[in-house]
């Protein structure tokens, strides 16, 4: 069996030039995700929690350390191959959403698929069975601005987890939603951890997503403050 | 495919700039279709003029005719020299040149004599058809002539009044006759237009004292597709003896002209289409730059930085395709119908005004041709491809990060 943590990160140091004023937005910070993880980054603003996540992302890259995902040393890989990782092993939700507007809730959830060129009548029917789970196969042919935040959400979801990733990352993905739709998305997220084994790695400082979390990993300042593994 | 089908959705986004730009492109080509053509046109009038009216496409003379046109310097023989030239696939008509004075009542002017083969010049030259006033020559007309337009103004001919030619024979004697005025030609040359005195080939060795011989053979390829050059070496390899000129050599001027017209059409395309590089570079600028945390979020979700190049020349070049169709549909009728109705610039062009000694038709005809339709299209995609690299490689440069929370 491989015990190779899915994400590691080895002191890990982000450091942001602002005009003349260097802003440590992480410091010599360290984690180990496994896979199947349902975890939170929490903390209040400026704690360093989207940062952290966008280098697990590989959308941003540290000052300082080694963020290594599924073993691999994120700083050794080049523009393209970290496209390539992004779209073939990460599952990105924003607090935004960010749907392609021109694009409707099923192409939406097709567009890592394509990219990955699956074939067209595989990755239809790839991602009308993920829209099903996420309970928006009905409106798949809906474009983003005739959808709710809460379906819009959903589509995102679907978006991610579609092409199987090794992880999803999602940055504060019930900020812009009601706390019932909230609730409707986590239940989705928590049940897709549960049954398909995906892993989620959330930011957040919404007390209802903690509350489903079974990692709690506290941030202050960029530090990490305090790591709670519940039952 | 993915690409285009992105391509093809953004199209239609942002409609109204879209549209603008579409319609500004293909306004541009429909204009410099029409203009092509017309240049076309133009140039397909002058070198009627010049090489269907007086030059031919290829002329042979005797060696150091054209530098010192001699009324003895003839080729000889000029009956089995045309066999030749017929049996390996030209068509040629021999011609005669004197000098002399033709006067007409208290007028006179130097003329130069023409004596021409009727059955042969026609098939080299579309004289016969150039008629302003009157009839072209006929071979029962014993004295019956055709002069160039200005020369009959000079001499104050019209059609059926007579007129007496005077100049040495080749015998040595004078020569004179006494000649009746059947037509009178359209503009076709300055050197035409003011001393061009046509008479039938027997007319001319009659009072020119010469029996045989020509002094020029002008000739014609059958096929108008063979390479001018390539036909011009022909001849010369099958004419050692002679020296052998195509027109462009007869009229260095003339061709260089021509020369200059291609690139006319290109700096007017450049400059044209440079307007329509600026719109279309502001206009994709534009766009990149409102969806710059769009293009952060595709390149998150992994779209490659070169697939997102991609896309937007895609964008672009789906634009551009639109604008061409739009072109055609506007540009190609309108020359289509100018070329059966032409312009009539008479009212600012004078009725003798010659470039480089060839006559200007006042009136414009469009030529479409391959080149006056293609080269504007070719044109308008290379000058959008240039616009939109800027844009497509900043696209393809973003760091996702950075795009997303762009504002």
């Amino acid at each position: 069996m491989n015990n190779t943590p899915l994400v590691q990160l080895e002191n890990v140091s982000r450091i942001y030039q602002q005009g003349k004023v260097r802003v440590r937005a992480v410091t010599d910070f360290s984690l180990n995700v496994q896979a199947g993880e349902f975890s939170v980054l929490c903390g209040p603003s400026g704690s360093g929690k989207t940062t952290i996540l966008n280098m697990i992302g590989a959308l941003d890259a540290p000052s300082l350390g080694t963020v290594r995902l599924e073993g691999r040393d994120l700083a050794e890989l080049g523009r393209s191959d970290l496209a390539r990782l992004r779209r073939d092993r990460i599952g990105f939700v924003f607090q935004a959403y960010n749907l392609n507007p021109v694009l409707t809730a099923c192409e939406n959830a097709e567009f890592v698929l394509a990219l990955q060129n699956i074939p067209k009548a595989q990755r239809r029917q790839r991602v009308m069975e993920v829209l099903a789970e996420v309970g928006m196969a009905e409106l798949a042919q809906r474009r983003p601005d005739e959808l709710s935040g809460g379906q819009q959400q959903r589509v995102a979801i679907a978006r991610a987890i579609v092409s199987h990733p090794a992880i999803v990352l999602a940055d504060e993905p019930t900020a812009n939603v009601d706390s019932a739709t909230a609730d409707a998305i986590l239940d989705l997220m928590a049940r897709l951890n549960r049954e398909q084994g995906i892993t989620f790695l959330f930011s957040t400082h919404d007390q209802q997503v903690m509350d489903r979390a079974r990692r709690l990993i506290h941030l202050r300042d960029g530090r990490l403050e305090h790591d709670e593994v519940r039952g | 495919m993915q690409i285009f089908c992105f391509a093809l959705r953004n199209f239609n986004r942002a409609r109204t700039r879209t549209w603008i730009t579409v319609g500004a492109m293909a306004f541009a080509c429909a204009i410099m279709i029409f203009y092509a053509s017309l240049l076309e046109g133009w140039l397909a009038g002058m070198e009627k003029n010049a090489v269907g009216m007086d030059l031919g496409e290829f002329q042979v003379h005797v060696h150091g005719f054209r530098v010192d046109p001699d009324l003895y310097k003839v080729i000889v023989g000029q009956e089995a020299l045309l066999a030749r030239l017929q049996e390996k696939g030209f068509v040629a008509a021999p011609r005669l040149y004197a000098t002399g004075l033709a006067a007409a009542g208290n007028a006179s002017s130097g003329v130069e004599l023409r004596g021409v083969d009727l059955a042969r010049e026609q098939l080299v030259t579309a004289l016969n058809q150039h008629v302003w006033q009157g009839q072209w020559l006929d071979g029962q007309d014993r004295t019956g002539v055709v002069v160039g337009r200005k020369l009959s103004r000079i001499l104050g001919l019209r059609v059926g009044d007579e007129v007496v030619v005077v100049a040495q024979a080749a015998d040595g004697s004078t020569a004179n006759e006494l000649f009746r005025l059947r037509g009178i030609l359209q503009s076709v040359s300055q050197g035409v237009d003011r001393s061009g005195f046509f008479m039938t080939e027997a007319a001319f060795r009659r009072l020119m004292m010469v029996p045989q011989g020509a002094h020029a053979i002008v000739v014609k390829r059958q096929q108008s597709t063979e390479n001018l050059n390539t036909a011009t070496n022909r001849l010369a390899q099958l004419l050692p003896e002679y020296e052998v000129r195509n027109w462009r050599q007869l009229q260095p001027v003339l061709a260089r002209l021509f020369n200059m017209s291609d690139v006319s059409l290109v700096i007017m395309l450049l400059i044209t289409y440079a307007a329509v590089g600026i719109l279309t570079l502001n206009a994709l600028l534009m766009s990149v730059f409102e969806r710059i945390p769009e293009f952060g979020v595709m390149k998150a979700l992994g779209f490659s930085p070169w697939g997102l190049f991609a896309m937007i020349v895609v964008e672009s070049m789906l634009q551009v395709t639109v604008a061409v169709f739009l072109a055609l549909a506007a540009g190609l009728p309108l020359s289509l119908y100018f070329s059966r109705h032409p312009i009539d610039f008479s009212g600012f062009v004078q009725s003798s005004s010659t470039i480089a000694g060839i006559a200007v038709d006042a009136r414009w005809y469009c030529v479409v041709t391959v080149n006056s339709v293609v080269l504007p299209i070719l044109f308008l995609y290379l000058v959008a491809g240039l616009a939109i690299l800027y844009p497509a490689l900043k696209a393809a440069m973003l760091k996702p990060l950075a795009a997303i929370s762009h504002r």
